[in-house]
């Protein structure tokens, strides 16, 4: 069946089709000439090609028997110890019965991982080199150990150019039938800052509507995929009405599953828009920072952020 | 108060036990099959709600076969280890004069997976070696954390009372008692007490005390068993406390679940404290609190837990200083009520994102968040495409249930 989502339908699908990055792809060329690869750490932002380079890489270096020798884990889904433990130790272990020489694992959104986690998967790491190489997506490499990450090859991925994701976007517009004007390929383009998936989303949302795409066509899907209303949670809590806030709070949480983290930027970049005193703002700042390093450690995203607000309309009132 | 009426008139034999009958024959079978060698189910699995007899069925039967029965009961502070050696000896030795025996293990769904742990993996082996029949007992059979013991069990379900079953009961103690009820009374007690004839029976008692005849206006006096009366006691002790000593004890009264009360006291915070400085200081009490939890969770380490609770209750109690104007009704925890609400939703996106995960790679969590939007943005505008992305998805049961009442809200 093809498939329907567009991310999957366009994903390249070998390291000529990718359409940035060139440093990196010609790096992985080098491993599938030489037939050979280290464990690799795939760093960058979403939607610039991380998963795709890994799979391609593995497309590349094996053919058709890379399904046997190809294994792909979401550590968001799959972390803990016990998964490198038994899951990922057993795919390691196991010598591949084709005749290439090593499996290639890979550990998507790793920077997911707890330190126990990956102190556990640096020494299966270690254990089995000879049988399997890792290669490790992050966003954040700073979020992976440091001896995981000596012990790996860091490709860096940057976001894409504007010209990319247009000539690309422009590509799949065409074999999909649709025309989109200038003005709805730059707003496209726009919304995406880098990110090829949510361009091509944003695409195939727009697309729905009709098959010639404007740009008020794409204004209306950012629209409606993107809730504000961490801005009116904000407003609650500066006027002092600490009850409101908190059921925005919880809207946002449960009903759009908006990540704790994710609202926290979002409140970060709020604050220099917030209707108070310039001092407040740095103090605002540095609140704001303390309940992100808190959801790091685990806090419970409700509690911790209602705490912030508790602050926002404490100090909202000492002002007044 | 003499002896308690559940324990004087605890049914001896199978034959006075009200109601259950094709529950009690389907266990005299499984234990009867025990004569043609060990069955392919080592235990069998009673369940249903409290007071149906989950306990006097397992002895009844016991007794009529002449077996001793080796109980370990779960409110017992056990653990894997003790366990297996406790159930483990009971289980393998041979018993004096090759008697019969019957090992009951009851409430394995109280099992606290933190503090007991093993105690399922423990329970499995035990089962799987035994050489005697094992009754285990449990109120909720489908509890995730017992699954793989259900597994291995033969489940049998016990049913609540019935008032045509009840009655006749009640009627038979009564007489023994020498007390005389109107059946409307009876009926009436039996209602209130859905189907547990534990509590049925302890409400008759209290209800007869020296009297002789019990009626209708009795039963109304006794009012409704109410479960949840002690958390408002406790909350009184959190909002209201001006020591510290008063508010902690709040800690060592509740029966409730830790982690509940915190969910009582985040709840009802800004309701119980006006100021918001003093909400300020509460709240951010309860988050140290919080961080505790999350040390707890990723340490294992549950010495740290008297802090987190010295900070929700005490540390709440002396931020608040302002008294609460008039009276201010506690309010049920959101999180908890809206757990079970919106549980089926989480269920729903974490299904529908792990659906979508797997064929885009990614986290199921992400995949929701960065997929759902788009997919309900093509639901609205043409149902053909949506069609082909929830078929391909193969999800598009899940999908519509998500996305359908989001419409409304």
């Amino acid at each position: 069946m093809e498939a329907a989502l567009w991310t999957e339908k366009y994903r390249p699908k070998t390291l000529d089709e990718i359409q940035d990055q060139e440093e990196i792809v010609s790096r992985l060329k080098e491993f599938v000439k030489n037939g050979t690869m280290p464990h690799c750490l795939f760093a960058g932002p979403p939607g610039t090609g991380k998963t795709t380079a890994a799979l391609c890489l593995a497309r590349d270096l094996f053919g058709v028997r890379f399904h046997d020798v190809f294994m792909e884990l979401n550590a968001s889904d799959e972390r803990g110890i016990d998964v490198v433990r038994t899951t990922v130790k057993e795919f390691a272990r196991m010598a591949s019965l084709t005749t290439v020489p090593f499996k290639i694992l890979v550990l998507d959104e790793a920077d997911n991982m707890t330190g126990d986690a990956q102190h556990a998967l640096r020494r299966t790491m270690e254990k089995y080199t000879s049988t399997c190489r890792f290669v490790l997506c992050c966003n954040y490499s700073g979020k992976i150990i440091e001896p995981i990450q000596s012990r790996c090859a860091l490709f860096r991925f940057t976001p894409l150019p504007e010209s990319k994701i247009v000539s690309h976007l422009g590509s799949i517009a065409k074999l999909e039938g649709l025309r989109i004007s200038d003005g709805g390929l730059k707003s496209v383009v726009e919304v995406a800052e880098g990110d090829m998936r949510k361009g091509i989303n944003t695409l195939q949302a727009a697309s729905s509507m009709s098959k010639s795409i404007s740009e008020e066509a794409i204004f209306q899907v950012v629209g409606r995929a993107k809730p504000t209303d961490v801005h009116a949670m904000l407003e609650h809590a500066l006027k002092g009405d600490f009850i409101k806030a908190r059921e925005e709070l919880r809207a946002l949480l449960v009903r759009y599953g908006i990540s704790g983290s994710e609202i926290v930027r979002q409140i970060h970049s709020e604050i220099f828009r917030l209707a108070v005193p310039e001092k407040k703002r740095i103090s605002l700042v540095e609140a704001v920072g303390e309940i992100d390093f808190r959801l790091s450690q685990g806090g419970d995203e409700e509690v911790q952020l209602s705490a912030l607000l508790a602050r926002l309309a404490a100090e909202a009132q000492k002002g007044a | 108060m003499s002896e308690p009426w559940t324990v004087k008139h605890r049914p001896r034999t199978t034959k006075e036990i009200a109601g259950n009958k094709l529950a009690i024959d389907k266990l005299s079978q499984w234990l009867e099959s025990w004569s043609k060698g060990r069955p392919s189910k080592a235990a069998a699995l009673l369940h249903g709600p409290p007071g149906v007899g989950k306990t006097v069925v397992s002895e009844a039967v016991a007794r009529e076969r002449g077996w001793d029965l080796v109980e370990i009961n779960a409110s017992d502070k056990r653990s894997g280890e003790v366990l297996s050696r406790i159930a483990g000896m009971a289980s393998t030795q041979s018993t004096l004069g090759g008697k019969g025996r019957l090992i009951l293990l009851d409430e394995v769904d109280g099992i606290n997976l933190r503090e007991d742990q093993g105690a399922i993996t423990a329970l499995l082996s035990v089962v799987r070696e035994s050489r005697f029949p094992i009754v285990l007992t449990a109120n909720d059979p489908w509890d995730k954390k017992i699954r793989p013991l259900r597994e291995a069990c033969l489940l049998i379900e016990l049913k609540r009372l019935s008032v045509r079953d009840g009655l006749p009961l009640l009627n038979r103690v009564l007489v023994k008692e020498g007390v005389r009820a109107d059946e409307e009374a009876l009926r009436l007690l039996l209602d209130k007490n859905n189907g547990d004839i534990r509590s049925t029976l302890n409400d008759l008692q209290i209800l007869s005390g020296s009297r002789k005849m019990v009626g209708t206006g009795e039963v109304d006096w006794l009012s409704w068993r109410d479960r949840t009366e002690p958390i408002f006691r406790v909350l009184g002790l959190v909002f209201n406390s001006e020591t510290v000593a008063a508010a902690r004890r709040a800690t060592s009264l509740s029966d409730v679940d830790h982690e509940m009360l915190f969910q009582w006291i985040f709840e009802n915070a800004p309701y119980q404290i006006p100021n918001l400085h003093e909400l300020n200081e509460a709240v951010e009490a309860l988050a140290q609190a919080d961080l505790f939890y999350a040390r707890i969770r990723r340490t294992q380490d549950w010495h740290l837990l008297s802090y987190a609770l010295d900070l929700m209750t005490a540390g709440v109690a002396m931020a608040k200083k302002t008294p609460t104007g008039g009276f201010v009704p506690m309010k049920f925890p959101q999180r908890i009520s809206s757990m079970s609400r919106t549980r089926g939703t989480r269920e729903l996106r974490r299904a529908v994102g792990t659906a979508i995960g797997y064929k885009c790679h990614l986290s199921s969590r992400r995949a929701a968040q960065l997929y759902l939007p788009v997919i309900q943005f093509v639901r609205e505008h043409d149902q053909e495409k949506y069609g082909k992305i929830a078929d391909w998805l193969g999800s598009r049961e899940e999908l519509e249930q998500l996305l359908v009442p989001e419409k409304g809200s």
